[in-house]
């Protein structure tokens, strides 16, 4: 499924290289559940946003479901992207001044797909997700809880099998972070990939998470 | 020189392409110069990125060129009626040394970067990018047509002399001219239209045969001698008028505009085959999608002219 | 490529529009004045051009002047003879006319002699003459004047009659037996006819001269023969046709147009580089919105195409925006202002209705003027906009 085989990522800061990942190999197994642990600072973002081709190693090799994706010029990587990865953000990044439903759709409006194809696709996430009833509402009018299931839904339109998690966790207060993790949990039921990377410790001991990596200064430890 | 809007708004048009067209010249410079398909730094993408800017660029020319040739004729057409012994825009055109050049150029602009959008498109595609360096160096190229035009037109419209007395289409098209157009009126008129039905011939041939080469080549030769066709056997037909010969005058109303219709109709269906050709010759394939488009405009272009004489003949029982 | 139009992506681009609210308005606004005011002057020039054209038409075929040293003289009334031998000529008229200064108002008059027993030379000023008795103008010692012209006298307190001043120093009164009223309007305002004898009188010139000579021909395309005996007889005779005047009008139309047009493009550059500037500068929001769309999967050239869609919307509006209130300025408020530009500031140069005229060409014109280039301004920075990394919203 994911394979990453010494992967190296260095920025230019000032006349400083920083190296925010050095030497990571790792593989991920189809289903598996995985979570990134680590301090804020040591490359979990780096090493997602690699993952899901937003950015491109300074070297190294990163197969994800057998395409190297470190080697896909950009819009192939978003077409990739489109196609496989679904992503939940860190305060769930919605577009504000879009309803539910147009946030739902968002990640697959330029694939020139009739609205009415794209409508039963958002209704049917957002229907599982216990939010259909507002899905002509705008998103800042939304409470926290209901955000976070316009992500979901949004993240799942395009029937992923690997979804990437970014700190879900961080601005979210206990309640809603339980009900998070009940829906990766379903996630993980249905078969998809999920990669978690966060530093809440709720996540630490989760009966579904298959590994813990922990990364240290861009190391796996 | 005679500032009318027209001309005004045409160059104010050069004025733009020429400052994109030279930025996307420099690019271009730049990344047939470094770009490394295999490499992975941060310089290959940002030349990616870069690439994708020419790419804008060039839409958005072509995009404009298409309608802009239009203006183009129907303001030379304009300018007809202010000077003196001008009837069409052909007269306008040949006022100045150049200006069948000019028109030449704009033509072959057309297909030329028709030509370079399929090539991209074509890269694009390819999770290699393998015509990425072709593609810019190809850009280069181009580039020099594309100034030249932009040139020439600067130098038609400052030079065009409103005083001056030209020639009308009628002699210009006609035996008596001097120029290499005279040439092909030697040769019976209706050679020249066996020769136009037998390039359609030869290019729905080149269709079944599914050949790229002969699809370019035939589709060249095509709108080659359906241009001097046109000139020498269609247009009397369409002006029903045995001397008239001017492919210009099929651009007026007394026309009702058809001329616009007819050389569209003639582009997009020689374009799509000899561009398209082109670029499955490079990439060793063959892409039906271009071929039917080439067939389907090719067949109504040889419809319509070819009503012309029919109607013709049904209705006075003569051939011109 | 652009041309494959995504509704959904247009949508989207509507929704963005709709979302920038403030600076879409800036825009829209600043855009549809510029587009506005060029609609308007090159309307206003078309309906002058048409307006003249139809006078053109009425003025007569070939008008001969007679230059000495480079200045137009009088021509011996001798020569009207001469001509009328020629071939093919049918009429010919000797003309007295001439300009007359009023001083206390600082207008120009136009004076034309006019002779009961003369066919006038112009259509118009026969329909003129016809409602009037020009023999009791003569033995009376009246003129008909138009309204412009009666109503700038009678300011000066000449509400019946009107002191002209001859070159000697001498009066010369004449009644103002009639005032005309003229539909077109734009030649006949400033006008004075006075008996024949009276012009001479007031522009002191001798009896046996004429201004100038107007020839009329049986067949309009023998109009350059004529043209070139004539000249070839009297060198000194230059002759003007209708069509000479008809080519030099339409380019003095062009060129006054043409010289709106080049201050216009010195607009759309400082409009350009605003519209750059406005377009680059991204809102936080804007460019966390990109970073989203792009880690979604948006490539770079949808946020191209969306961008695009923006500013097609918006310069297709700010288009139709502007050219119907051109519209409405020009042909219903009759373009206060500008119109005084393409006609003159003399103040008796008149009031008349510009004939409605728009056709596919201007509109085709102002298409290509205005949106194109707003396009263009938004080209580099919706690439820029495109080019921004997306995994800022990663951290």
């Amino acid at each position: 499924m994911i394979r990453l085989h010494h992967v190296y990522k260095r920025f230019a800061q000032g006349d400083e290289a920083i190296e925010a990942l050095s030497d990571v190999s790792l593989e991920i197994a189809q289903g598996e559940c995985v979570v990134l642990r680590g301090a804020s600072g040591s490359g979990k973002s780096t090493l997602l946003s690699l993952i899901a081709g937003l950015a491109q190693p300074s070297s190294g090799e990163i197969r994800v479901l057998d395409r190297e994706i470190s080697k896909l010029p950009e819009h192939l990587s978003a077409l990739f992207r489109r196609a496989h990865i679904g992503f939940i953000f860190q305060k769930f990044h919605l577009i504000p001044g879009l309803n539910v439903e147009e946030n739902v759709i968002a990640p697959l409006i330029p694939a020139n797909l009739p609205l009415h194809v794209l409508q039963e696709k958002a209704r049917a996430k957002m229907e599982a997700l216990c939010i259909a009833s507002k899905a002509k509402r705008d998103v800042r009018r939304l409470s926290g809880g209901e955000q976070q299931r316009v992500a979901i839904a949004r993240a799942l339109i395009n029937d992923p099998v690997l979804i990437l998690a970014d700190e879900p966790t961080a601005n979210l207060d206990a309640k809603l972070s339980t009900e998070l993790i009940e829906h990766l949990y379903m996630l993980k039921q249905s078969g998809v990939t999920l990669l978690i990377a966060t530093h809440d410790p709720l996540f630490f001991d989760l009966a579904f998470v298959d590994r813990i990596i922990e990364l240290k200064n861009g190391r796996i430890v | 020189m005679s500032l009318t809007p027209e001309i005004i708004a045409l160059l104010l048009l050069d004025a733009v392409f020429l400052f994109f067209g030279g930025i996307a010249f420099v690019l271009s410079a730049r990344i047939a110069w470094r770009w490394r398909s295999h490499e992975t730094t941060e310089l290959q993408y940002a030349l990616h990125r870069q690439s994708y800017l020419v790419s804008v660029i060039i839409n958005y020319i072509f995009m404009l060129k298409i309608p802009l040739f239009a203006f183009f004729i129907y303001t030379c057409d304009k300018l007809s009626s202010i000077i003196t012994g001008a009837m069409c825009a052909s007269g306008v055109v040949n006022s100045v040394d150049f200006g069948l050049y000019l028109t030449l150029f704009k033509i072959v602009n057309l297909y030329v970067f028709g030509f370079w959008l399929l090539l991209n498109d074509a890269d694009m595609n390819e999770e290699k990018l393998p015509f990425t360096r072709l593609k810019f160096v190809l850009f280069m190229l181009f580039f020099i047509p594309l100034f030249a035009e932009i040139g020439l037109e600067i130098g038609f419209f400052t030079s065009l002399n409103v005083s001056k007395i030209v020639s009308c289409c009628g002699t210009l098209f006609s035996a008596a001219s001097t120029s290499s157009i005279s040439l092909l009126f030697s040769v019976d008129e209706k050679i020249w239209m066996m020769i136009f039905y037998g390039c359609f011939a030869l290019s729905v041939a080149a269709y079944g045969s599914r050949s790229p080469l002969a699809s370019v080549v035939s589709n060249l030769l095509l709108a080659l001698f359906a241009l001097i066709a046109l000139i020498l056997f269609f247009s009397p037909y369409v002006y029903e008028l045995p001397t008239h010969h001017c492919p210009f005058c099929l651009l007026q109303k007394e026309y009702f505009y058809v001329g616009y219709l007819l050389y569209a109709l003639l582009f997009a269906g020689t374009f799509y085959a000899a561009a398209g050709g082109v670029l499955d010759l490079v990439q060793k394939r063959y892409t039906k999608r271009f071929y039917n488009l080439s067939l389907f405009f090719n067949t109504l272009y040889v419809i319509g002219i070819s009503l012309y004489p029919l109607s013709y003949y049904l209705r006075n029982g003569v051939w011109l | 490529m652009l041309a494959n139009v995504n509704v959904l992506l247009l949508d989207y681009a509507l929704g963005s529009l709709k979302r920038q609210g403030g600076k879409s308005v800036f825009i829209l606004i600043v855009l549809s004045l510029l587009i506005f005011l060029l609609a308007s002057v090159l309307m206003i020039a078309d309906a002058i051009k048409l307006e003249l054209n139809t006078t053109l038409k009425t003025l007569p075929q070939i008008t001969l002047q007679r230059f000495v040293a480079g200045k137009q003289t009088n021509v011996s009334l001798s020569r009207v003879d001469t001509i009328l031998a020629f071939n093919g000529v049918e009429r010919v008229m000797p003309r007295v006319w001439g300009y007359y200064y009023f001083k206390p108002a600082g207008v120009n008059f136009s004076i034309v002699g006019v002779d009961a027993y003369e066919e006038p030379y112009k259509k118009r000023l026969s329909e003129l003459t016809r409602t009037f008795d020009l023999l009791t103008l003569e033995k009376e010692g009246g003129m008909i004047v138009g309204e412009g012209v009666k109503n700038v006298l009678q300011e000066n307190y000449y509400s019946d009659f009107f002191n002209f001043i001859t070159p000697k120093g001498e009066r010369y009164p004449l009644k103002i037996a009639g005032v005309f009223h003229s539909d077109i309007a734009l030649e006949s305002n400033d006008l004075m006819l006075v008996p024949k004898q009276a012009a001479y009188a007031i522009f002191g010139m001798s009896p046996e001269e004429a201004t100038d000579i107007v020839v009329h021909v049986n067949n309009p395309v023998e109009i350059p023969t004529i043209v070139q005996k004539i000249t070839e007889r009297y060198p000194d005779l230059r002759a003007i046709t209708q069509d000479d005047l008809r080519i030099s009008y339409q380019n003095i139309f062009d060129y006054k147009s043409g010289f709106f047009l080049s201050l216009f493009i010195v607009c759309v550059f400082a409009f350009f580089i605003v519209i750059y500037d406005k377009a680059s500068a991204l809102s936080s929001e804007e460019r966390r919105e990109i970073g989203i769309l792009k880690a979604l999967g948006w490539r770079m050239s949808d946020i191209v195409h969306v961008k695009f869609y923006e500013s097609f919307v918006m310069a297709f509006s700010a288009f139709i925006t502007g050219f119907c209130a051109a519209l409405f300025f020009v042909y219903v408020l009759q373009a206060p202002l500008l119109r005084s530009v393409f006609i003159g500031y003399s103040e008796l140069k008149p009031p008349f209705r510009l004939p409605f005229s728009v056709d596919v060409k201007m509109i085709v014109l102002l298409f290509f003027l205005s949106v194109p280039v707003y396009i263009a301004a938004t080209l580099i920075p919706a690439w820029k906009a495109a080019c921004l990394d997306a995994d800022e919203v990663m951290r």
